[in-house]
């Protein structure tokens, strides 16, 4: 506990500490105006990381938060001679909800898409700033003098250390949002968008949050930018720094906090280290050094390819040469730039604290801070009544994907406390039956009903509020995540202290509650002793139970178990088969899709057959099983010929008392 | 105002479209097949344009320098997938993103310093006295534009439709696995796509560059308009980006006249980021079925 | 290996040269759009210090010293500018600053300057403000009582009233105003509005339209000039856009003089605009003819030394080079490299100062705050209106060539 204490916090305490005494020794002023920039800088690119690293999107966008913020803030104090807090917070909060405004559009989109969302964003906000004279000032810029802070005219070092607190508050914000349930949540949608909608996360939601979260830091950023500088002009906030703040991030490292910092001094730094020859050869001689050592590293034990490894060695060569040959490095910059950044981007894709963080981890093992005991599970899943009343009820089913009718008029009750069964042969639309139910897709005809309401029809994230929980076919488990902190993503109901609160570090007393209740689920499916595992390197049949687990957790009414004991090992089979009767005991109501009739046997109360996208049995697994037109459905025979319209379902099928 | 002025200012904005569509085009090329684009195209663009100025200073015949440009064109295209894509494609991630802008970065900058920063007049045997059609101006370069567009894209469709190679470019797009198995490479098959499309940029240079001049800055403000029309049609929409980039051009000229030549940009902006929310595949575009 | 040692071993020594020499910073835009303003500059500027160090350096109180020079780019962007400003006013033997194009460069970082009492003679930025911002403000507050900061160019204010005048001799009473959306063009824009309100509202805008930096179709802008009927195009931006708005002018056929900003005269329009350039009016300081011994020798000078036949701007690297020699003779008056006392030296020069562009007698004094012309170097009758022909910029009139010619026996 304490060597943890002391290696991670104890290295950000240096930092600051540093940070903050370095003008008490270094007194030039332009030292202090780097350093002042290197803070700002660092606060944007905390709030880029948020896009960047954490939600996994190329966001071209942040430049205009800056901007954006820079001129509220020189705004307000201008026009309504606002004093340094108010304009701060003018700032932060105008970044916060455009952010929000813009991500409700962009964040529908991925990849390019939303690379090209986000630098449309950046050239409309310019032309605005430049249009909007009477606000702006437009081309001639806006000259501001920095108020008084509390009666007091601050310093240029004064405002420095003003800049490095609001640097050291965001940083400790920005830990405590991603030790919590936000951190889980924007792991967990880079990694299965899907499964977080239908654990009850909603990625769309947490998406705009994370978006308007960052975009409020850049208008932060920006209204330190504004006070430092005392002039701004729009064109100042455009394409060029834009890329280059995306380039810092990613040079820095993606999804950490220590690479934000690297990657705004190197934003910050690098312009003045070129005006130096000498600097300049030395550190492409390292630079060479380093490409030279990993590269032959990677070739020798065979972990990088020889484009990755050369790549890089050829572009440092090249800086190496150029230093010599160039008369003019400033003339090269921006190829420089581009030759530095290539190196890393190919050679060290993790960036450069990455890579480093990641050696820093092996020598200093520290080990995580201890468990607390697991809850009792009744308290984290609560027994519920069997009644056998009907809880989810399809009437009229009907999902068309153009001409392929994959569910075509189903009608189905699943009562409560039972398990039942949904079986058919491939293709015959169970699957997307679940796929309706569990609101991946909505349906192109008919109701859906839970517990008599109406239950929300294509989206994933409503239905899973509304209690359905499912497991999937194909494993959609958080497979970077520990198997605690997948379970830990879907607890229902154990978050509720918001989001500024979080950010102060008020979240820790539930976040400790949670751990307990997610080890008691994890305890109910044997995997209390993997807490720690991240989830890909769990075996398969454990993966399968996690998956249980995490739907548990949601305290589901219906959960859908979407071929659990799928390429199971026998063993795995009977545990997965007593996992499911230890569920169905505690009165959880299951609907069970699944090819090993022996399974089926084992758990339902009730089976429903289906073909062709229609039911063509339902009774107990025993009648079901020997339903001509089941056996004919799976052997593939001529179907005895009965007119659609007129085949009832099934014999109606006694519902065994319960 | 007479209605004259009005179709004057929405063709000669249309014009200008046609570029975008043009360079718009290059990306949907190689985002046919790989689901990547060059965000440095822009570059290509102009370091085709100067690389082309510098042959023709060698007083060959201009067909056989505009043969020359495309070809360097092409060749600097498959370098760009070399360095920047193809590593990405592997790994299944969206470095390319990040590399290409830094590509891009580096071709600015090696402009700059090897063909100088300042525009230069580039020389066409195509005359730019201006014609009157229909009570319209027209310059017969500008035309030679809209004609280079066009016949390139049809060209290059007829190519997509009617070849065996061609036919590849639909097989890799459709599923790259699959194709792979089928025996078609999807590299080459990406290589080439970046090729075809690093030549129709600076097909888009030789065009456009005796109306816009040559300078290392020519093709950042296009390139953001094309990117715009590309994504707006829909990456994968072929003739798509004609309709858009028309549409675009002459948007643009209308709102730099009733709303005010400062915010000429700006409705085509908010027409991309609406547009994109609403249909995010593009106007164009196929919408996709999410699958577990 | 041995090279760096080598380099290693020479920036160390540097310091202890550093006592010899006079430092002398060069900044402006040497990459990116503005770039060709900010190298001939820089190379106009570069002339006159090979010059004065080939001669063994001026002469400082007895003693030969050269000048050193720090080049700084600023990119064009305010923030670099800032942090150069910052740099350069933290080096404690600086003697002086030349330098900056872009009046918003000038605005994030000659408060730095000035607040160190470094000298700077900002070369060849035109836009008002860059000045006005020391000056007494209509609403009461106080200009510094000292000042630092010089500039050597002709300022906007002057062009305007130039453009203006023509405008009016030429009885083009319709105008329409067409500018860039930067700093520079805004700013050009108001002080042709406010030249027009002070030469007696002759002029009637008709239409005020603006275009980016990188627009190439202007058909837009100068339709609606046309269709609101106006005889002459007013016109403040840079080069390669000027070119496309004389281009979009010849093809909707709209055959009115083009009156302009200096930048008019820069290579990059001129060679862009082609035949469409010629006619083409604007106030110059400078203009590449060998109309006396002197103006051709520096002409010569230059093509030789940078391999050219003609200079991109003329304007920028004359402005850079008489700069040089205002400033060389500020430190031989001073009899020292400290910045203060060259200050105080080019507020009262004694010696006339023989330049390319004039031979300047006392062109600064005293700074005023109630009145920027105090540090302005540049008045009406250093500027005459140049005309564009067939890729040349001639004398606008005869009358002018004679006078400058003769003025410079």
């Amino acid at each position: 506990m304490l060597k943890r204490l002391l290696l991670v916090r104890g290295a950000e305490l240096l930092l600051f500490a540093l940070l903050a005494a370095i003008p008490l020794v270094v007194t030039s002023s332009y030292a202090l105006g780097l350093l002042t920039l290197l803070a700002i800088y660092g606060i944007l690119l905390i709030g880029l990381d948020v896009t960047v690293g954490y939600l996994g999107q190329v966001n071209l966008g942040q430049a205009a938060f800056l901007g954006l913020g820079a001129y509220a803030a020189g705004i307000a104090v201008t026009r309504y001679g606002a004093g340094i807090p108010l304009a701060l917070f003018m700032a932060g909060g105008l970044g916060t909800l455009l952010g929000a405004l813009l991500a409700l559009p962009a964040l529908r989109l991925e990849g390019p898409q939303f690379a090209l969302a986000t630098l449309s964003f950046t050239a409309l906000t310019a032309t605005a700033l430049n249009e909007l004279e009477w606000l702006t000032n437009g081309a001639q810029g806006l000259s501001l003098q920095v108020p008084p802070l509390l009666g007091h005219a601050l310093s240029k070092r004064e405002f420095y250390w003003l800049c490095v607190l609001a640097f050291a508050a965001v940083w400790l914000a920005m830990r405590n949002l991603l030790s919590s349930q936000w951190g889980r949540a924007f792991e967990a949608l880079r990694d299965s968008p899907i499964a977080t909608d239908a654990m009850g996360v909603g990625t769309y939601r947490h998406k705009v949050a994370g978006f308007a979260f960052g975009s409020g830091l850049g208008g932060l950023a920006g209204g330190l930018y504004a006070l430092n500088f005392e002039y701004l002009q729009p064109q100042g906030f455009q394409y060029e720094l834009t890329v280059i703040l995306l380039l810092g991030v990613v040079l820095g490292g993606r999804k950490s906090l220590w690479g934000a910092f690297v990657g705004a001094t190197l934003v910050a730094l690098l312009p003045n280290l070129l005006s130096s020859r000498f600097l300049f050869q030395a550190f492409s001689a390292l630079g060479l050094a380093v490409a030279l050592f990993a590269g032959l590293r990677g070739l020798a034990r065979r972990t990088l390819r020889p484009f990755q490894a050369l790549a890089p060695i050829v572009a440092t060569a090249t800086l190496v040469a150029g230093g010599f040959l160039v008369q003019n490095t400033e003339d090269w910059r921006k190829a420089i730039f581009a030759l530095m950044l290539f190196s890393v981007v190919v050679g060290l894709p993790e960036g450069l604290m990455g890579f480093a963080g990641r050696a820093l981890a092996a020598l200093f093992r520290v080990a995580p801070p201890p468990l607390p005991p697991p809850a009792p599970l009744d308290e984290v899943l609560p027994p519920h009544l069997a009644s056998g009343a009907p809880l989810l009820v399809l009437a009229g089913l009907k999902r068309w994907f153009g001409g392929v009718r994959a569910v075509d008029g189903l009608d189905l009750t699943v009562r409560a406390g039972q398990v039942h069964g949904l079986i058919g042969p491939n293709g015959s639309g169970k699957s997307t039956v679940v796929n309706v139910v569990s609101g991946l897709y909505a349906p192109t005809a008919g109701a859906l009903s839970l517990r008599g309401a109406p239950l929300p029809q294509g989206s994933l994230f409503q239905a899973a509020r509304s209690g359905v929980a499912r497991t999937f076919q194909n494993l959609q488990l958080f497979s970077g995540m520990t198997a605690l902190e997948n379970v830990m993503v879907a607890l229902r109901g154990a978050y509720r202290v918001p989001l500024p609160l979080i950010c102060l570090g008020l979240g820790r007393g539930e976040e400790r509650r949670a751990q307990a209740a997610a080890l008691a689920l994890l305890d109910f499916v044997g995997l209390g002793d993997q807490a720690r595992t991240p989830a890909r390197d769990l075996t398969y049949g454990a993966q399968r139970f996690l998956e249980i687990a995490r739907a548990l957790a949601r305290r589901p009414d219906v959960l859908i178990l979407d071929e659990p004991a799928a390429g199971l090992a026998h063993p795995d089979v009977l545990k997965q088969v007593e996992l499911i009767r230890r569920v169905h005991q505690r009165g959880i109501t299951i609907v069970l899709i699944e090819h090993h009739m022996d399974v089926v046997s084992q758990l339902c109360d009730l089976v429903t057959a289906l073909d062709g996208g229609r039911v063509i049995a339902e009774g107990t697994p025993d009648e079901v099983k020997r339903h001509p037109r089941v056996i004919a459905a799976y052997l593939g025979a001529v179907e005895p010929a009965v007119e659609p319209a007129a085949a009832p379902p099934a014999p109606p099928a006694g519902v065994p008392a319960t | 105002m007479p209605v004259s002025f009005i179709v004057q200012m929405a063709v000669s904005g249309a014009l200008m479209g046609l570029v975008y569509a043009l360079v718009a085009y290059g990306f949907q090329l190689t985002y046919a097949t790989s689901k990547s684009l060059n965000f440095g195209q822009g570059e290509l663009v102009m370091v085709s344009a100067f690389a082309t100025l510098s042959i023709m200073g060698t007083g060959l015949p201009y067909p056989l320098v505009v043969l020359l440009g495309l070809l360097f064109g092409a060749l600097l295209g498959l370098a760009v997938e070399r360095t920047g894509v193809r590593l990405a494609l592997e790994q299944k991630s969206e470095g390319w993103i990040l590399l290409t802008i830094i590509i891009g970065l580096f071709l600015f900058s090696f402009a700059e310093n090897v063909w100088g920063r300042d525009d230069r007049p580039f020389p066409t045997p195509i005359s730019s006295q201006p014609l009157n059609i229909l009570g319209i101006d027209v310059t017969p370069v500008e035309l030679s534009v809209a004609v280079g567009v066009l016949a390139v894209m049809l060209l290059v469709e007829a190519f997509k439709r009617t070849t065996l190679l061609g036919k590849a470019f639909e097989a890799v797009s459709a599923d790259r696995d699959a194709s792979e198995l089928m025996g078609i490479s999807a590299t080459r098959t990406v290589m080439l796509s970046y090729a075809l499309s690093g030549a129709v940029a600076a097909l888009a240079g030789i065009l456009v560059s005796p109306i816009t001049t040559v300078g290392p800055t020519m093709a950042s403000a296009l390139v953001l308009k094309a990117f715009s029309v590309a994504v707006v049609a829909g990456l994968e929409s072929g003739f798509g980006v004609v309709v858009v980039g028309l549409f675009l051009g002459a948007l643009e000229s209308l709102a730099s006249f009733y709303v005010g030549s400062g915010w000429r940009d700006a409705p085509g902006l908010v027409l991309l980021i609406l547009a994109l929310a609403v249909r995010p595949t593009g106007v164009f575009g196929k919408a996709v079925i999410r699958k577990v | 290996m041995k090279r760096l040692l080598a380099l290693l071993a020479l920036t160390l020594a540097l310091p202890a040269l550093a006592a010899d020499t006079i430092k002398l910073a060069l900044t402006g835009p040497y990459s990116g759009g503005s770039a060709p303003m900010g190298v001939s500059t820089l190379d106009g500027s570069k002339l006159a210090i090979a010059e004065i160090n080939a001669a063994g350096g001026i002469d400082v109180g007895g003693k030969k010293m050269k000048i050193e020079v720090i080049e700084r780019d600023d990119e064009a962007k305010n923030d670099r500018g800032a942090l150069i400003a910052q740099e350069l006013a933290s080096m404690p033997d600086l003697s002086g600053v030349i330098g900056s194009v872009n009046t918003g460069v000038v605005m994030a970082g000659d408060k730095y300057l000035q607040e160190k009492g470094i000298t700077k003679i900002i070369c060849p930025a035109a836009g008002s403000s860059s000045m006005t911002q020391w000056a007494n403000k209509p609403d009461g507050t106080k200009g510094p009582a000292q000042l630092s900061i010089f500039r050597f160019a002709a300022n906007d204010g002057i062009q305007a009233a130039m453009v203006v005048e023509e405008a009016i001799n030429r009885k083009l009473f319709k105008v329409a105003i067409i500018h860039d959306d930067t700093n520079y063009g805004v700013s050009g824009r108001d002080d042709l509005l406010n030249q027009i309100k002070k030469q007696g509202g002759k002029l009637q805008v008709v239409t005020q339209e603006k275009f980016k930096i990188g627009d190439k179709d202007m058909t837009a802008q100068l339709l609606k000039a046309k269709a609101l009927g106006a005889q002459a195009i007013l016109i403040w931006g840079i080069g390669p856009e000027l070119a496309a708005v004389a281009n979009g002018m010849a093809k909707i056929g709209l055959k009115v003089p083009l009156i302009g900003g200096w930048t008019l005269s820069m290579s990059n329009f001129i060679d862009n605009a082609g035949k469409n350039a010629n006619g083409t009016l604007m106030p110059q300081t400078f203009i590449e003819l060998p109309i006396s011994p002197r103006a051709k020798a520096f002409i010569d000078a230059y093509h030789k030394a940078y391999g050219v036949t003609r200079i991109p701007s003329p304007v920028s690297a004359a402005q850079g080079y008489d700069a040089v020699l205002i400033f060389a003779a500020a430190v031989k008056q001073a009899k020292s490299t400290n910045t203060v006392k060259i200050r105080e030296a080019l507020e009262d020069l004694q010696a006339p100062v023989k330049g390319v562009i004039a031979t300047w007698r006392k062109p600064y004094s005293k700074w005023n705050p109630a009145d920027v012309d105090t540090h302005e170097a540049f008045r009406r009758q250093q500027v005459v209106m140049g005309m564009v022909m067939d890729g040349r910029v001639i004398f606008g009139s005869e009358a002018d060539r004679l006078r400058l010619a003769k003025e410079q026996q």
